[in-house]
This record gives C-alpha cells, structure tokens and sequence, in this order.
C-alpha cells in the first residue's frame, strides 16, 4: 500500500514543479487571438527545378524553442510555405532545452534530410553539428544564429533597419537634444546590434542619455520594472525612453505607468506581438512607437530561401528581413488589435520580395 | 454505457485465476509485458521508418536519453530507500553552471572542473541527507525544497547569466577560459564509434546494478526501503545507509549535469531542469520491468531507452513534442499498471 502511494505521490509532486518551473520561464502571451496563418499562396507559375521537380523534398526544422507568440507564429509561416512547396518537413522542438536541441540536430542530420533549418540555438552547443551537416552535404540555413560555417546560409532579422525605423520616429517626437533614457542589455547579438545603433542616433540627435538599465531574465517584464522605477525616480524629466527589446518596453511601460509619468515620458520599443499591439494601444499607453517584422511572414521566407538553396538558385550566403515602424497613432487610427489586422493594414510585412521565384508560391497575404 | 454491460464484462477480468493458463498468461503479462511494449515499438518503428534503423540514429537516441538514465539510476537508488530525489534535475543543472564556471571563470582543465563538479554533486546530496535523515523532512517535501534552492544558488553564482567563452564579467573583465576540448569529448566524443557519453551511461548502469542488487550494501538498501523498522532492529544504521543513497543520487545527477555542460558547451542557466520528469518518469516506468514492482536498475535504463525509442520514433514520424508527451505518458501510466495494479492482483 505504502509502496504504490509513494511513486504517485512523487509522480504528482514532479509534474506541479514542472508546472512551477514552466510557468516561470513562459513569455507566452496571455492574449492568443486566432491569428492562425491563413495561407491563401499565391500560385506559382515557373517549372520547378530540381530537387523539387523530383517530388517530395525533405527538410528538417530544429528549433530551440516552438513557444511563445512569435515563435508560434514564425513555426505556423514556415509550415505553410513548406507545404504551399511540397515539402516534407519535420518539426524538431527542443522547448528551450539547448542540450535537446543538440541531439535533434543529430537526428536531424541522420534523418535523411536534404535540407535544415536552425532556428536560434547557443553557437557553442551547435556549431559542431551544423559543421557535420555540412560536411555530409546538406544545405543548412540558420535563423538568428550567429555560427562560423562559410557554407551555411545566414537568415536573420534586420536589427539595425528595426532600430532605425523607431529611433527614426523617436527623433520626431523628443526633438534634437532631449534628456533620454536607455533599457538594454549587452551580449545579445540582437540587441548589440540595435545598441550600435541606438549610439549614432544619440550622437547625431545630439541626446543627453540619462540613465542606462535592464536585465534578462526568466520574466524580464517584470523584473525590469525596479530598475526603470528606479531609473526613473532620478530622472523624471527624460522626454523618451528608448527599449529595443519588447519584453524591455513592456518593463518599461509599467515603470512609466506606476511612477504616473505617462503623460512626460514616451516609451520606444521594438518587436511586435499580438500582446505589444495590446499594449500600445491600451488606454495611457506611454509606448508609442516599435518596429518589428511579421513573425510568421519570417517563418516562411526562411523556408523559401532553404528552397531556392536546394535548387541551386539562392547566390548569396546572407539574407536579412527589413522592419517596418509602427506607431501607436497607427494602430489606433486603423482600429489594429492583432497582427492579422496589422498584416492587413501593412503589406511591407509580408516580406513577399525576399527570397521568391516564379516557382515558389508565397504564402503571404 | 449502462451498469449490465460493465458489469459482465468486469467478473471475467476480476474473476480469481481459477485456471493454472490464466494464471500463466497473467504472470507473463506482469513479466515480460513492458519489455514486449519495448520490442514492439522498436520493431514498428524499425520496419515503418527507414531513417530509424540507421545505427546512427540509435546512437543518437541512446546519447540523448544517456542524462535521463543516469539522473533515474540517482533516483532509483533513493526509491530503493523508500525515498524519492526531486532535485536531481537541478543538481544535473548545478554541475553545467559549475563546470563553465570552473572552465571560463577561473580557467581551469577539464578534470578540474569534472572533479567540481562530482564534488558540488556530492554536497547537494549531503545537504538532502541532512535535511531527511537528521532533520527528519519527508523525502520528496525536502527535495523539492533543495531543488529550488539549488536552482537559485547557480543563478547567484552567475548573476543570473549563461556563461560562454568571452563574456563580460559583472566587474567588466573578458572570462580568461573556454570549455577545454577533453572537456567536450565527453559527450561529442566517441570511443569504439560510441558516444562517450552513451559508453558511460552503460558503465554506470552495470556499476548501479552490481551494488544495488549483487552487493552487501544495495540489498541493506532494499531492505531498508521495504521495512525501515525492522532493519534498524536489525542494527542496521539506517540513517547512515538512507544518507549514503542521496550522496550517491547526487554524484550520478553530477555525471548527468558534465554529460549536460559537454553537450551544451556553455554555462546555460536553464539546463537540466527539464530532465527531472524524465528522470522520475524512467526510474518509475522501470519498476515494471520483470514485475518485480521494485525499483531496480535494468528497468530504470530500459525505460530510459524506451522513452528514448517513443521520442526518436515519434519525432521521425512527423507528431509534434505535445504528442509525444501522451504517448509518454500513457506509456508510463501502462508501465504503473504493470507493476502495481496487475502485480496486486496476482498477489491477492
């Protein structure tokens, strides 16, 4: 009796602290609207090459994690091109565990796969295997992850075209030589790259930065929120803050909102979620500009460019996704609640230029 | 559904083994039915899936559940106590951030940080014994709570940073190491054309097994687990022993954190929590093999390989990780019905 209580009981046990400690690490949106990729692909009218002329083409996506409102989004655009292409591709979800992600892109290589797709991973866990790929002769193309191999296709997110499309509007709303602040975080090549921008912005706007804060954490909203109340206590009279990073400008905003400086302070993201869109768009919202791309748009030109790498017409070795700037005037004028609405009411989301050819159909709207 | 139907279904089921057959069939069942769920799968997938019957592919499902393994064989060492080790995933975690530590921080060789790690391993293990043993918190309430203590320490230790090769320090200094080569082979290296790390997952399986089941101390662990009264009437120390078995749950959580650090090669702050289910899961779906309704050490690595088996093969066949997830879990549910419900029965 004792004996059957105890395993049930630890069974039990251990699957509330996995809740506990999923529930921690989840950026998840609470608002998920259904904002499922409708692929209405346009047709495609070229002869397909080989090896897509040859049937089903196989490739392998392995991803460090499937979760979280964008990465759903980017996941549910890279399934409908492959399947708008005839692909046959396997999804391979490591849930943020690097050491997982290791061993599946061990399987993927095993796999038979023509093709893989890295999206994001820690360059020392899968430089080695995305060099054995390479070596077998699989094309690779990786997704945000800053790897060393001179074969493999590099995809990534325009981050400083992002920065500059907000730091843009940042410069027409504070002026030339406002008091500004600064939430960021170094070591992320993502937001490096947005904070070298951020620099030329400062010296040629002519700003006085007044503070610098921000971490990354498990909830880095949240636990922005001290720092830039903090920050802010100091210097009240910054006229705009500048968080290159969403879950820093949500961080951010709060700060603004429980220090009621809302009215004074402008807050500048960048990214953009169904969440951020609520955001900005709330009643007092202080956030009034970010820039980002179309998570799902995203998803589906890295699947097209692994394609035009299979049929030997892709050229180049790097392919970059250009942001588009949204203002908080804009959402709110247009009535956008979610990114269906924003996809609908901005086509320079749709990425429909990168990476097509006259036999690829694109799913983009 | 009415109340007839099952009631005519249920006395034959229920109904006492009156026929030596029945009684036959009911005790293969309860023998041999989780290593025939195990033969059953791997043959479906190796006949419906060319890629799963490469030999690489195997390799590489043993190497990616060699971690579970060996937290599970930690954790069947605790259950052969009677008790229960809930921190082995963060104690696995601990040795990741520990190892880069050593490695980037301090610039230190491989063994260095192999031996800091086992070391940290072996702590976290004294701090359970102390905590259940001396202080007398029931096992998995106390586990539980050095899980997120340990948790928490590795992310002071780091400030809440990963730690890879050429990152700022808090005081603004680039980190002097790197993670060493040898350091790496442990799980990207392979002997014999096997991974490293898979050779030492067998290794400790065969060490876990000769002492818990062919040495003096496993059977005073066993029987400690089954009647710790008696065997303290006995004069057994059963403190001693029931201490003995967290320090050891923590060392093999320490090898499953270096084979964790050599795969991920950086001081990733996330690492290992995900591995405590698995780990539980294995060591309790292990209790089923060869009815012997125990834990024991061939069941706990044959349910890492089963686990490993679903995985691979469900991944190959195209289900998403949720998926996964109920078959795993119905698996583990079967395996409990095996041990415990069917086992009962027989001996009732």
């Amino acid at each position: 009796m004792s004996r059957t209580r105890v395993p049930l009981a630890a069974l039990s046990l251990a699957s509330v602290s996995a809740l506990l400690l999923a529930g921690c690490s989840q950026s998840t949106d609470a608002s998920k609207s259904s904002d499922d990729t409708a692929a209405s692909a346009s047709a495609a009218t070229g002869k397909k090459p080989a090896p897509f002329s040859k049937g089903t083409v196989k490739v392998a996506l392995v991803r460090q994690s499937g979760a979280g409102d964008y990465f759903e989004q980017w996941g549910n655009g890279a399934k409908a091109q492959a399947k708008a292409l005839g692909i046959d591709l396997t999804v391979y979800d490591a849930q943020a565990d690097n050491a997982k992600q290791a061993t599946d892109l061990s399987s993927a290589i095993n796999s038979g796969a023509q093709a893989i797709i890295v999206d994001h991973g820690f360059p020392s866990t899968i430089q080695p295997e995305i060099d054995q790929a390479v070596k077998k002769g699989i094309k690779v193309v990786v997704y945000d992850v800053d790897q060393t191999n001179k074969s493999v296709i590099s995809t990534e997110q325009d981050d400083a075209s992002m920065a500059k499309a907000v730091l843009d509007v940042m410069a027409k709303t504070v002026g030339k030589n406002a008091k500004v602040g600064y939430v960021n975080v170094a070591g992320y090549a993502a937001l490096d790259k947005r904070n070298s921008v951020w620099k030329t912005a400062v010296d040629a706007n002519g700003w006085k930065q007044q503070f610098k804060v921000g971490k990354v954490t498990d909830s880095t909203a949240t636990d922005n929120v001290p720092l830039v109340s903090a920050a802010l206590t100091q210097h009240s009279d910054v006229a705009g803050v500048f968080a290159p990073y969403d879950e820093l400008a949500k961080g951010t905003v709060l700060a603004v909102q429980n220090k009621k400086l809302q009215s004074k302070v402008k807050v500048f993201g960048a990214d953009v979620s169904n969440a951020d869109i609520q955001n900005m768009t709330a009643a007092g919202s202080p956030w009034v500009a970010t820039a980002g791309t179309d998570p799902s748009a995203v998803g589906a030109a890295v699947v097209r460019t692994a394609a035009l790498e299979l049929a030997g017409q892709l050229n180049k070795t790097t392919v970059d996704f250009p942001a588009v700037a949204i203002t908080q005037d804009f959402l709110r004028k247009n009535k956008i609640e979610n990114m269906d609405q924003l996809r609908a009411a901005l086509p320079a989301l749709n990425l429909s230029k990168v990476s097509t050819a006259d036999w690829i159909p694109n799913v983009a709207h | 559904m009415t109340t007839t139907q099952s009631s005519e279904a249920a006395p034959k089921a229920l109904a006492p083994p009156a026929v030596s057959t029945a009684v036959l069939v009911q005790n293969a069942v309860i023998k041999y039915g989780f290593i025939f769920v195990t033969v059953a799968l791997f043959l479906y997938f190796a006949l419906s899936e060319g890629s799963f019957r490469e030999s690489a592919t195997m390799l590489d499902t043993l190497r990616y559940v060699s971690v579970a393994a060996i937290l599970g064989l930690g954790v069947t060492v605790t259950m052969a106590v009677g008790g229960m080790d809930m921190s082995v995933g963060a104690v696995a975690g601990l040795g990741v951030t520990v190892a880069a530590k050593t490695m980037v921080t301090y610039n230190q060789v491989g063994t260095v940080a192999i031996l800091a790690v086992i070391a940290a391993g072996a702590l976290a293990g004294l701090l359970n014994a102390l905590l259940i043993v001396v202080m007398k918190i029931p096992d998995m309430l106390a586990t539980l709570g050095t899980m997120f203590v340990i948790q928490g320490t590795k992310l002071i230790l780091v400030d809440g940073q990963s730690i890879s090769a050429g990152m700022t320090e808090s005081d603004g200094s680039t980190a002097p190491g790197k993670f060493t080569a040898g350091f790496l082979r442990i799980d990207r290296g392979t002997m014999l054309g096997i991974p490293i790390s898979v050779l030492i997952f067998g290794a400790l399986t065969v060490i876990a097994w000769v002492f818990l089941a062919r040495t003096r101390w496993g059977r005073v662990l066993y029987a400690i687990g089954a009647n710790p009264e008696a065997s303290r009437l006995a004069g057994i120390r059963v403190g001693a022993y029931r201490a003995l078995a967290y320090v050891l749950s923590g060392v093999l959580a320490s090898i499953g954190g270096l084979i964790l650090a050599s795969r991920i090669g950086q001081g990733d702050v996330s690492a290992g929590t995900s591995q405590l289910l698995e780990a539980v899961a294995v060591a309790l779906v292990g209790t089923s093999v060869l009815g012997r309704g125990r834990p024991n050490v061939w069941g706990t690595a044959l349910g890492a390989v089963l686990i490993g088996i679903i995985t691979t093969g469900l991944t190959i066949k195209g289900l998403p990780y949720y998926t996964q997830d109920v078959v795993e879990g119905a698996v583990l549910i079967l395996a409990l019905v095996f041990s415990f419900t069917l086992s009962k029965r027989r001996t009732a």
